[in-house]
């Protein structure tokens, strides 16, 4: 039923583009993390 | 920072980094709390809630829109306010840049889902996709204008020149959003389907509602702050790797060199 | 140099560039009367032509406001002329208002033109206060589009990869003007029994983005185009 349809993509969609997101950073700060020195990383 | 003439004239760098992440106890906590409100608002929004008397379950929608509409507003006022805090020459630092462009970013994401969630729910509801209101055009007025402060972020340059240009950017968006709202309501106020104003305002909230309502503002807000921390750290080793990159390549190069003789 | 005395300077260097190169003329002119064919065709109908033909008009003036703006950069970076300008260290509210007199003067022309063609293409008709309405909706639209087109102009203007930038900078910020200035300009035109009093709240309303534009721009340009 297109209720439950609509519903379930918006959840979906926000959870799912959390997640995305969420997974990028990290990994995205993790690649860059390594190849860059402590001095760098003004939060450590 | 790595020091440039060390590593053009002696041996690479050497210290090899410990910390090969992004987090911080803080943003562990924050990262931990995000998830478990995230997943508390799924098990109240799908199930938990009650479906609405005049709605039926379409509400359920709703605790996503509204949420993800907040952290969108939230997110536009953060970067326009970083970038005075940029242009302003007593707190100049490139670390109020980065937040504006990390807070840019998650805000452009949640203006789409707030914009895809109330089409959703408008067309459950009323039957139509779209309403040319004030405030969803303007929604899409700021997610438009947010794409274009990202693509000037991406123009080049130095960082300097990246933060100036696109903290100007930002700011004439705060001149510029109002007026398309404004301009905007005074169109729609001589259309005999004024009444029909605010889609959103026949909504009866019962306890649970408003509780899943503010619980879903909440965990989205969680989710934001944790991202721009996360963000605003990565782009600080973007940036440092803009800088030293270069360097840090030829000492591999050089290191490679050393170990092949 | 004073600011009014180095707007009016560029101003006119402008201007005269346009004179004799004739590109507007030859070029934007043609380009704006074609979409107002354009129009005609895609609308397929008499009577929605003469409905919309106010916002067709503006519709033609946006369009037309792309191409000129990249023209007014255009002669500034094609001999490294901006950067000359900005290592002479002239003052850039100046060059901003002087290059925003230009631009406006040239989107004036291609206005009423696009409004003669509206008259004569999509039958529209206007007399006595409509004409006053329309010319009075025509400077501040004229004004607060230039000063916009200058601003976001000089951020796209130059390198590779930035003037497709423009449309996407440009049309959010100027949809206040094309909705007021539609509005004002059905008014004028007496669509759908408009009344020409219902015109001028927009008027006030254009006035209003031209100041604060104006403002911001004259503010915003010298960070907007320092390399």
């Amino acid at each position: 039923m297109k209720d439950l349809g609509f519903i379930l993509a918006s959840y979906i969609s926000a959870f799912g583009a959390a997640g995305a997101l969420a997974w990028w950073v990290l990994r995205r700060g993790r690649t860059l993390a390594r190849q860059l020195p402590d001095e760098d990383k003004p939060w450590t | 920072m790595a020091t440039t003439a060390e590593s053009q004239t002696t041996a690479p760098v050497a210290t090899a980094p410990t910390v090969l992440h992004t987090g911080t106890r803080f943003t562990r906590v924050l990262g931990v709390l995000t998830i478990a409100s995230l997943a508390v608002l799924a098990l109240f929004g799908l199930i938990i809630s009650p479906e609405d008397i005049t709605q039926g379950e379409s509400v359920r929608i709703l605790y996503i829109h509204v949420g993800t509409v907040w952290v969108a507003y939230l997110a536009f006022v953060v970067t326009a306010v970083s970038s005075a805090a940029y242009l302003w020459k007593r707190t100049r630092s490139l670390t109020w840049d980065r937040i504006a462009g990390a807070s840019a970013e998650i805000g452009v994401v949640f203006m789409a889902l707030t914009l895809l969630a109330g089409a959703l729910w408008g067309r459950l509801s009323w039957g139509t996709f779209w309403v040319w209101d004030a405030r969803v055009t303007t929604t899409a007025f700021l997610f438009i204008t947010y794409v274009g402060y990202l693509a000037v972020r991406g123009l080049g340059g130095s960082h300097q020149q990246r933060a100036r240009r696109s903290a100007v950017v930002a700011l004439l968006a705060v001149l510029e959003i109002p007026l398309v709202h404004f301009s905007v309501k005074l169109w729609r106020s001589v259309h005999q389907d004024a009444s029909v104003a605010d889609r959103t305002s026949n909504v009866t909230l019962d306890d649970t509602m408003l509780f899943t309502l503010m619980l879903a503002t909440v965990a989205f807000t969680l989710l934001y702050v944790w991202y721009v921390f996360h963000r605003q750290r990565v782009l600080t080793l973007e940036d440092a790797m803009d800088d030293s990159g270069l360097d840090l390549a030829l000492a591999e190069r050089r290191r490679e060199g050393e170990v092949a003789r | 140099m004073n600011t009014w005395s180095l707007a009016r300077l560029v101003a006119l260097k402008d201007l005269r560039v346009e004179m004799r190169s004739r590109v507007v003329i030859n070029q934007v002119v043609p380009f704006a009367a074609l979409v107002m064919v354009l129009f005609a065709f895609a609308l397929d109908n008499d009577a929605a032509l003469t409905r919309t033909a106010p916002g067709l008009v503006w519709l033609g003036t946006i369009f037309s406001l792309l191409v000129l703006v990249q023209r007014s950069f255009a002669i500034e970076t094609a001999d490294g002329a901006l950067d000359a300008l900005r290592v002479a260290g002239v003052s850039t509210p100046g060059l901003f208002l002087g290059k925003s007199i230009a631009l406006a003067v040239e989107l004036l022309v291609l206005e009423v033109l696009l409004v003669v063609l509206a008259i004569v293409l999509y039958g529209v008709e206007v007399q006595g206060m409509g004409v006053v309405l329309l010319v009075t909706t025509l400077l501040p639209a004229t004004t607060g589009l230039a000063f916009v087109g200058t601003l976001y102009g000089g951020l796209a203007a130059g390198a590779r990869g930035r003037e497709t930038l423009l449309p996407l900078l440009m049309f959010p910020v100027v949809a206040p003007v094309l909705i007021g200035a539609t509005r004002a300009t059905e008014a004028a035109f007496g669509i759908d029994g408009a009344a020409i009093e219902e015109g001028w709240p927009w008027v006030g309303m254009l006035l209003l983005f031209a100041a604060l534009f104006g403002a911001g721009g004259t503010l915003a340009f010298g960070p907007l185009i320092e390399e």
